[in-house]
């Protein structure tokens, strides 16, 4: 009597899980710093809303999808939860800002140690961000000023231009470029300080 | 807007008896977007007014009105003061004719126009009814109901539990900053500062923050292998939600509602209810 006894093979594994376990347990941790930085802005009472600085921390230490789902996630919990239904398009700007922020890592702009291409790239970063920060606030918040500090300069180009448009442009320049080059700045500087051991994204170059 | 958000995050669910309770996660879901859709779609005044008493009504029933007027004054009253002064004032919205009200101020005559302050009104209270619908879904589901039905939904699982888990750590690190805070404090910082200092005082506290926070990671990443997360096996719901007799009648109700918009859009427009007042577009 014979018995045939199965060949048994070692399970093939294509990557290893615990990378993917990582990033995804590193996905919530980038949306709830993303909302705490809301509330230490608050506690230093700054001018800033920075809430899309661990958007591009996360896309710098775990690449450009962690990043940018983060961010998304950030808005989505919040409009299901605090801001309502139409906020959640704001998240299609975390992704943005996750896309331009991996452009600007890869080229090796996002770095403490060029300090001029760190600004610059900042600069840019809020520039371009009016685009869809404007088309947001068409769509959502039908161009109204929703942010009192950028209110008066709202006012002030509405009677000079008699465009909401313009309005809005205008004030979202002005709240944007230094929110977007501090936030930048932060991502940076706090990605610079993380161990090695942490940083799952490829490095530039 | 962080205080109400946190105090909302933090209560996570408002226990109850309520019909609003009893209701279904995915029938209070649909809900909140039929309503927010439609309250986009016309632009009535009237109408929204109707659909923010409708749902502050559903909020007291459940018993979380408080926590809606709470959010409502933080994020939605700003809004629509800023609005009223600047769009319904005499600040340059083109479509401002018909004087509201005038008064004279330090010597200027200063004027509220009824365009503008029906385009701020109606852009708000289409806001009001989002949110408040929004927390009357959130507010009343229990969390493994929501898990349930985002996963019942075909959501991935690995996007449920990263909702699920930003809700949870968003308590977890604002508790966490403030123990930063209270250590940085003591060493001396100054909250008081000049504007410079305070910018620069960002990078002490969340320096701290995010590096506990990425050490948890890997805690979390094995606490969480350790229970299946990634193996190749089909997931099973600890609170499996099925619809009862009120969701149909809920849906029906909804049904019902949407072939009544459907109809006052096809024989009144856009502008149902409201008279004398045209339809702006933003910016136009």
């Amino acid at each position: 009597m014979s018995t045939e006894i199965g060949k048994v093979e070692p399970a093939a594994v294509a990557r290893p899980t615990g990378f993917v376990i990582l990033q995804i347990v590193l996905i919530p941790v980038i949306a709830a710093l993303n909302y705490v930085t809301g509330v230490i802005v608050n506690i230093l009472k700054l001018p800033l809303f920075m809430d899309t600085w661990a958007t591009m921390f996360g896309t710098v230490v775990a690449g450009l999808w962690v990043g940018a789902a983060g961010g998304f996630l950030y808005n989505i919990v919040m409009a299901f939860t605090v801001w309502g239904l139409p906020a959640w398009v704001w998240g299609f700007i975390n992704i943005y800002i996750a896309i331009i922020t991996w452009v600007f890592w890869r080229i090796g702009w996002v770095t403490v140690k060029s300090p001029v291409k760190l600004l610059v790239a900042g600069i840019l970063v809020g520039v371009t961000n009016v685009v869809p920060v404007t088309a947001i606030s068409w769509l959502v918040f039908g161009l109204l000023p929703t942010y009192a500090g950028t209110a008066p300069i709202y006012a002030a180009i509405l009677a000079s231009t008699n465009s909401m448009l313009w309005a809005s442009v205008g004030s979202s320049i002005i709240a944007e470029i230094p929110d977007k080059l501090i936030s930048l700045i932060l991502a940076a500087v706090v990605a610079s300080r993380m161990p090695a051991r942490f940083t799952l994204g490829r490095r530039p170059g | 807007m962080s205080t109400a958000a946190l105090r909302i995050l933090r209560t996570g669910y408002v226990s109850g008896d309520s019909v609003v309770h009893r209701l279904d996660g995915r029938v209070k879901f649909l809900f909140f977007l039929w309503i927010s859709v439609f309250n986009y779609i016309f632009y009535d005044l009237y109408l929204s007014i109707v659909s923010f008493l409708l749902v502050l009504a559903l909020a007291t029933i459940a018993r979380v009105h408080r926590f809606a007027l709470t959010v409502l004054g933080v994020i939605v009253l700003p809004i629509l003061a800023l609005g009223v002064i600047v769009i319904g004032g005499p600040f340059g919205f083109p479509h401002n004719k018909t004087l509201l009200l005038a008064f004279d101020l330090l010597g200027f005559k200063i004027g509220l126009f009824l365009e503008g302050t029906v385009y701020v009104s109606t852009w708000t209270v289409r806001l009001a009814v989002t949110i408040t619908s929004a927390l009357i879904a959130y507010l009343t589901t229990h969390p493994s109901d929501l898990a349930g039905i985002m996963l019942k939904s075909r959501i991935p699982y690995k996007f449920a539990y990263a909702f699920l888990a930003t809700i949870q750590l968003i308590p977890v690190l604002t508790n966490e900053i403030s123990t930063i805070y209270q250590a940085q404090v003591s060493r001396g910082l100054n909250v008081k500062a000049k504007l410079i200092q305070r910018f620069k005082s960002i990078i002490v506290l969340i320096i701290p923050l995010t590096l506990g926070a990425i050490n948890q990671t890997q805690i979390r990443a094995i606490a969480l292998e350790s229970r299946g997360f990634s193996a190749p096996v089909k997931k099973v719901m600890l609170r499996d939600p099925t619809l009862k007799s009120i969701d149909y009648l809920s849906l029906l109700l909804m049904t019902v509602g949407t072939i009544f918009f459907v109809y006052l859009i096809m024989t009144r427009g856009l502008v149902p209810f409201i008279q004398g007042v045209r339809y702006i577009q933003p910016g136009g």
